[in-house]
């Protein structure tokens, strides 16, 4: 019988019994193992999972004491910018630690990329401190590698995916080559300003978005910052749950970086000074929240294992089995949460 | 050597990016009289679909993946000048785009290079397309699909869009539809009435070929 409310990926309500529920579970940790060539979770991790599945509350939560801390990317672009409240960041920054009670949060700039931020730094180390002044939670500043943003037209350097449909391999090697260069000298330059005018720590959102490059780029960049400020906090959010090979030869200490999973990205960004690992496993909207939930719960747990420094999973729009909708409905969100804490032990979120 | 044998040095010719022998079992295939459209269907294609897989499990990468669909054209060209007693087939044509408001190309550049390969001539006309712009490019190169990619939830709309913009102006019969896109599935191309979704690139192009009959 039907009876257990639930979503597929894309957010769609529907209905389905327990057994279709447990067979989703099982298909979703099988294919996570699979993929990752990482154990499949236990039966008495599905069996746990499946009850997180299938209770009746709308909106569930981690037993006491499992409580984790958050942080975000893309902070002060909720609110203001996305949910459409007219505030400025500060006040944004400052509803979250007094309202939402957030435990850290982020200063970033609607242009959120590390290359944009050169020019107008000035402007951003003055609302660092302004919000330093007036606030209590540890407050990032962040943006995103965006390695695309070197590429033609929107900087010098031959544009990678032109190239490679055109087989043109080694000038898209080549490209995104150099352009490695030119955005490990803008994130050690935005992060070291922006942690001199009073940052609690620096993020790296969306890590790998052009691929393998971009990884190396902020890989270095943390490794720079890392010996310029051996206290700077430095968090890393990866794009997706492997590390696309545009380029497919770049290497970091001797580990190739296209096509690695969570549980070895961290081992990279631990290397390269990382405080704390935002891992990302990507949302299926085709398959159903079991399915998903089952995969993400899977991929987390082989990180937190591997990991020494804390992991905070992605639990956005999209990301860590949450449903591709605007605004997540809760049942899938709280749910997503709860197993990810409970059973991937995640850190954080 | 028998056909078994031809199919599967085809595939690995195709996985092995080794465009000297996949040009040299083509030929061999040709030359023994096995059925061209065998050959590819069951060869190099199904190995453009598995690095199409891989490339999606992280296993190859896009250099590779591009290779591949550089070394099946090589020998979709031997197969079809076979196939047509020498005549080149005539192409089919599909315009490509991710919608208006989206900036979202990788994917769908994958997709071109899959497609590609698959003998289709791919009009791609890059990102943050115009609806009219899309369907103006279909009329005037007599289009056989449309394929439309969206990254967002909020650009998503765009392929709806597409949709009702073709039954207003009475072409919605001309073309067939496929959308594609991490928020997109097959319970939205029902729901605004695309003709097919695929998920990956390498389903992409198991949805074209079907669109086209093939």
């Amino acid at each position: 019988m039907s009876d257990i409310f639930t979503r597929y990926g894309d957010g769609s309500p529907t209905r389905m019994s327990k057994e279709d529920i447990r067979f989703d579970l099982e298909e979703g940790t099988r294919d996570a193992a699979d993929r990752g060539k990482i154990p499949a979770l236990t039966e008495a991790e599905l069996d746990r999972l499946f009850e997180i599945c299938t209770m009746p509350e709308k909106a569930v939560t981690v037993e006491r004491g499992d409580e984790v801390v958050v942080s975000f990317d893309a902070g002060t672009l909720k609110l203001p910018v996305r949910a459409g409240i007219p505030m400025d960041r500060s006040t944004a920054i400052l509803t979250h630690e007094r309202a939402f009670c957030s435990d850290t949060m982020e200063l970033g700039h609607v242009d959120y990329s590390y290359k944009q931020l050169k020019a107008i730094i000035h402007e951003e180390c003055q609302a660092m401190e302004h919000i330093q002044l007036n606030t209590i939670i540890p407050v990032f500043y962040g943006a995103m590698p965006n390695l695309g943003l070197y590429t033609k037209p929107d900087g010098p350097i031959d544009n990678w995916s032109e190239l490679l449909p055109l087989a043109k391999i080694a000038e898209a090697k080549a490209a995104q080559e150099e352009a490695v260069e030119h955005a490990v000298k803008d994130m050690v330059y935005v992060a070291s300003r922006m942690y001199e005018s009073g940052a609690d720590g620096i993020n790296f959102d969306t890590v790998g978005a052009s691929g393998d490059a971009d990884v190396l780029a902020t890989l270095q960049a943390a490794q720079i910052l890392k010996e310029k400020y051996p206290d700077i906090a430095i968090e890393f959010g990866m794009a997706g749950e492997f590390v696309l090979g545009m380029h497919g030869e770049l290497y970091y200490d001797g580990t190739r970086l296209a096509g690695l999973y969570p549980h070895q990205q961290v081992k990279m960004a631990e290397k390269a000074g990382a405080n704390i690992f935002g891992a990302v496993i990507n949302t299926n909207s085709s398959m159903t929240f079991a399915w998903n939930i089952a995969r993400a719960v899977t991929f987390v747990k082989a990180c937190t294992e591997a990991a020494n420094i804390p992991v905070h999973v992605n639990v956005g729009m999209g990301v860590g089995a949450i449903p591709v909708t605007n605004t997540p409905p809760v049942d899938a969100v709280s749910r997503a949460d709860k197993a990810l804490v409970e059973i991937g032990k995640a850190d954080g979120l | 050597m028998s056909i078994e044998d031809i199919i599967a040095e085809s595939r690995e010719t195709i996985l092995q990016c080794d465009q000297a022998r996949a040009v040299a079992v083509a030929e061999r295939a040709v030359a023994q009289g096995f059925d061209p459209v065998q050959v590819l269907s069951e060869g190099f294609s199904y190995g453009i679909r598995q690095m199409g897989d891989l490339f999606g499990r992280g296993e190859v990468f896009l250099p590779q993946l591009i290779l591949s669909s550089e070394v099946m054209k090589s020998a979709v060209v031997i197969l079809d000048a076979a196939i047509q007693g020498g005549t080149p087939q005539a192409k089919a044509k599909m315009v490509i785009a991710t919608v208006e408001g989206d900036v979202h190309d990788i994917g769908k550049g994958i997709v071109v290079s899959l497609l590609k390969t698959q003998g289709i001539e791919v009009y791609d006309l890059g990102r943050d397309v115009p609806t009219v712009k899309i369907i103006e490019k279909a009329l005037e190169v007599d289009a056989n699909i449309i394929g439309t990619s969206a990254l967002l939830t909020t650009t998503l709309m765009g392929q709806k869009k597409l949709e009702d913009e073709l039954r207003k102006n009475g072409l919605r019969d001309k073309f067939k539809t496929m959308v594609g896109g991490a928020p997109a599935t097959q319970r939205w191309a029902d729901r605004i009435g695309a003709d097919a979704y695929a998920e990956d690139a390498a389903e992409a192009v198991t949805k074209a070929l079907a669109l086209l009959g093939r």
